[in-house]
């Protein structure tokens, strides 16, 4: 079965988890990549984060006494799929902009 | 300075019942605890806080909820309190209105909306089928099933089947929100 398309929220996620980040810090970096259009809500977040560790796409980290948050950060297998991810998006921006003329 | 109300809100009545707590909130009464038909409220600055009311599957204390509840207060989120129904529970959030000024929203994309609908949909459908089943033991037994007219019965028998009806009202309503949400997840995402 092919890779089928991320959601925008988990496409943001794992770009963000190229270095470890708890949740909070997720949602302002998300934010920012997106500059502002993409606010993600705690339960949508909380809902994408077990379903990447479950599918080994993202680490949950152990936990930092001082802080008591928990970061998660990218594995080998959720890079690659990013990679994926970025490579069938590129596809569709160089069709669109070759059939509608942009550049 | 505490204040004590008494007030019945029922399952279906999830918005009004965050509203009027919000508005509470903004005249300077913070929930601190919420009982089946009691809501309790501390005096503090107007406005200080939002609240958000969810319902979400299971106990208040079961393990998985407990590592939501924690994942919420990261995000700046307090569990003000729970009240447990078979099979859900409710839970009053709240967070400094500074922090969220546009008001709490727990769930930006298409489908957490559509799974958060769906036990809402769920528990109203119980509501259904339990005050139907109410409500026809009562017309029964009061149009003389057991032998003997019971007017008690008929008024418990009348006012279950005028809850039965407005919480199908609601699970109809429910469920046309989850239609169009999955209609709309086919284009959007």
């Amino acid at each position: 079965m092919p890779q089928l398309a991320l959601t925008e929220a988990v496409f943001y996620i794992l770009l963000s988890l190229q270095k470890p980040l708890h949740g909070y810090g997720i949602i302002q970096n998300v934010e920012e990549l997106s500059k502002g259009r993409v606010k993600l809500a705690a339960g949508t977040l909380y809902g994408a984060l077990n379903s990447l560790v479950d599918k080994g796409w993202i680490d949950a980290l152990p936990e930092n006494p001082e802080s008591r948050k928990k970061e998660y950060v990218i594995t080998k297998n959720g890079l690659s799929i990013l990679k994926e991810e970025l490579a069938r998006l590129t596809e569709l921006v160089d069709n669109g902009n070759r059939l509608l003329g942009g550049n | 300075m505490r204040r004590v109300f008494h007030k019945l809100f029922f399952v279906w009545e999830l918005e009004k019942e965050q509203a009027w707590i919000n508005e509470m909130a903004s005249h300077g009464y913070s929930l601190e605890h919420a009982g089946r038909l009691t809501f309790v409220f501390d005096e503090t600055e107007a406005g200080k806080y939002t609240y958000k009311t969810l319902i979400l599957k299971g106990h208040s204390g079961s393990s998985e909820n407990i590592k939501y509840f924690k994942f919420l207060e990261e995000m700046g989120i307090k569990v003000v309190c729970c009240v447990n129904y078979p099979g859900v529970c409710w839970v009053y959030t709240r967070a400094l209105t500074e922090e969220y000024p546009e008001g709490i929203e727990v769930y930006s994309d298409i489908d957490s909306t559509i799974d958060s609908l769906k036990i809402s949909g769920g528990y109203l459908i119980f509501v259904v089928l339990f005050t139907l089943a109410g409500a026809a033991l009562n017309l029964w037994v009061s149009l003389g099933g057991t032998g003997s007219f019971s007017p008690i019965n008929l008024v418990c028998g009348v006012f279950l089947l005028c809850l039965c009806t407005a919480a199908t009202v609601s699970a109809i309503k429910t469920y046309i929100k989850i239609s169009k949400l999955k209609k709309e997840r086919a284009i959007h995402e």
